[in-house]
């Protein structure tokens, strides 16, 4: 127990890190909240064009198009980020030559990987709800405030299964020196059968019965279901029931293959190599 | 007045103490063999020289020490722990890594030291006290709070050296300091490093500049093609290369051939062609003999010396020598 807390007060050594990092790079800092801020504007405008009617209800409410893909467009931004940033985290140290040196300090590989990606965890879900806000002020969304709270725990559930899929990802890049394709592949997968721009109901059947199994479109649902429908926390707890165990199983999958790749690099002696 | 013998006692001890044991190691890349049935043991209190050409494993058994590649066979104990990930163990190991790119570059000198600092378990004034404490030490006070993107590689080497002080190690593995650095900066870092060796940590100091070895090492190992070609001291590494050589040259009103100067001198040398050149020879001194008294009976054989130069540092004949390249 000592030695957890021991490494757990290492992450904010992590974050600093990070945020000084970022800092460093303010041109590309500001330029991916234009990114989304132009996104959001957009979506704003193909809105007048979409029919509410053709649009799911979420508690009796009809979902008008902007709440509904802005719920989508934010929860795929945050999973896209973080897959992309825990998969290519240790990757980014091997290439810059500092994986050796956190891996030669007295920290375990386990600190090492959830610090290298702690700020993104803490930055991302907060820079999007940031902007969130920000489009709701100037924009005008239409959300019901007693779905905030409900919404951020499905985040919290729903962030540890991006973090799995992430290691996954990172543990197959450590091992073959690439894996930006299946990176590309598993985020366009994931993407396609969310519904985050369009209701799986416009998907063909098949496809949209293996959708309403996906976790991402799960946690947008349930997203959807307590901000545009104001279903509270009872509306959520069925996804929520799904999301913890897949989460969990995701971690853990994720953590155990991350471990096993960094073992074989270890006894391969390649953990430098890149 | 009472001091030095204690202080002598404590040297004794601790360079008696070993810290750093390996027995029979090996480590395979594939059909390469990086290290071939490698002993060695480096005790407290001692400066311990790595020695050897490029690939000859000085690297890998630094790596394997530090617990970056696990061992193919054999064993690597370091503070009575097998060497591996054992995060206890790389609290008090100290590893200066050969390459340059070891840092964040978009940090600082000061931030990168405090992150590292940070991961020893030091709080962040604690890590930002030490961090400032160790730049000084290593003459990066100035810039500590440039990013590393400006440093030159000197100074990364530098910085990587205080990095590895971080954690007052009780095991300083240190893979090419000196490299890239000007002759006062590796002297600086040598004499940090001995420091450390004083205040009872085991060095292991992997480098392929022979002459930095010299009153420097305690002991020195020498690789070669992943075996260990010799172990011993400094002194008996510089014995292992022959007696004392020098090229001589001999003047146009020498009348005498070699074969006869060598006659001459008997029990006190040999002297033989050096390289084909007809005015130069190489006179190997004999045991316990003097280059005056050699020199001496040479001209009272009537030989006109117009010149006398080392052939080789002692250290440097013996390194080629048990390396096999002077016979190559």
């Amino acid at each position: 127990m000592t030695a957890l807390v021991a490494e757990a007060r290492k992450i904010p050594a992590f974050v600093r890190r990070d945020w000084l990092v970022l800092l460093s790079y303010r041109a590309a800092f500001v330029s991916d909240l234009l990114f989304i801020g132009v996104q959001a504007l957009m979506f704003g405008f193909v809105a007048k064009l979409v029919d509410p009617d053709v649009l799911p209800s979420y508690g009796g409410t009809h979902a008008g198009y902007f709440e509904f893909v802005m719920i989508g467009v934010l929860i795929s931004t945050v999973s896209g980020l973080l897959l992309q940033r825990v998969s290519t985290a240790v990757r980014q140290e091997q290439m810059i030559g500092t994986l050796e040196p956190l891996l030669t300090s007295p920290v375990s590989p386990t600190t090492v990987q959830a610090g290298s990606i702690a700020f993104d965890l803490l930055f991302i879900p907060i820079r999007m709800a940031a902007l969130l806000l920000a489009v709701s002020l100037t924009l005008g969304l239409n959300y019901d405030a007693s779905g905030i709270a409900p919404s951020v725990l499905l985040l919290v559930v729903f962030l540890p299964f991006v973090w799995g899929l992430g290691l996954v990802t990172a543990a197959t890049i450590l091992t073959f020196r690439r894996g930006t394709g299946l990176l590309g592949v598993t985020m366009s997968v994931l993407g396609l059968v969310s519904g985050a721009f369009f209701p799986l109901t416009l998907l063909p059947d098949w496809i949209a019965r293996v959708a309403a199994a996906n976790p991402v479109a799960i946690v947008m649902e349930a997203t959807r279901a307590a901000l545009i429908g104001g279903t509270g926390w009872d509306g959520i707890a069925g996804h929520l029931l799904i999301l913890v165990p897949v989460s969990g199983a995701a971690l853990f999958a994720g953590v155990s293959a991350f471990r096993a790749a960094l073992a074989r690099e270890h006894r391969r002696g390649t953990l430098g190599l890149y | 007045m009472t001091a030095a013998p204690a202080a002598l006692s404590l040297a004794s001890t601790l360079q008696t103490t070993p810290i750093v044991e390996v027995e029979g190691l090996d480590r395979d890349f594939g059909a390469v063999k990086a290290l071939r049935g490698v002993d060695m043991e480096v005790a407290a209190g001692e400066v311990h020289a790595l020695l050897g050409p490029n690939g000859a494993g000085k690297t890998t058994l630094m790596r394997v020490l530090c617990g970056l590649v696990a061992p193919s066979a054999g064993s690597a104990y370091v503070l009575d722990t097998r060497a591996g990930h054992a995060r206890e163990l790389r609290e008090r190991v100290g590893f200066v890594p050969s390459g340059d790119r070891s840092f964040y570059l978009r940090l600082s000198g000061l931030e990168n030291l405090v992150f590292f600092g940070r991961l020893h378990g030091l709080r962040k004034r604690a890590a930002t006290a030490r961090a400032a404490e160790l730049l000084a030490s290593v003459g990066l006070a100035d810039v500590a709070r440039r990013p590393i993107s400006t440093y030159s590689h000197g100074m990364q080497k530098r910085l990587s050296f205080a990095r590895a002080l971080l954690g007052e190690p009780a095991v300083l593995l240190v893979d090419e300091a000196t490299h890239d650095l000007d002759p006062v900066a590796a002297q600086q870092v040598r004499a940090m490093t001995r420091e450390r060796a004083e205040a009872g940590a085991a060095v292991l100091w992997a480098t392929q500049r022979i002459e930095e070895v010299v009153a420097f090492a305690d002991r020195v190992t020498v690789l070669d093609r992943g075996a260990v070609a010799f172990a011993g001291t400094v002194a008996e590494l510089a014995a292992a290369g022959g007696g004392d050589r020098h090229v001589i040259r001999l003047g146009a009103a020498t009348q005498q051939s070699l074969a006869e100067l060598d006659r001459a001198l008997g029990a006190l040398g040999r002297l033989q062609p050096h390289r084909g050149d007809r005015a130069d020879a190489l006179l190997a001194l004999g045991p316990g003999v003097t280059l005056g008294a050699a020199l001496a009976a040479l001209v009272a054989a009537g030989a006109e010396i117009v010149g006398c130069r080392d052939e080789r540092p002692p250290i440097e004949r013996a390194f080629l020598s048990v390396t096999g390249v002077e016979a190559a």
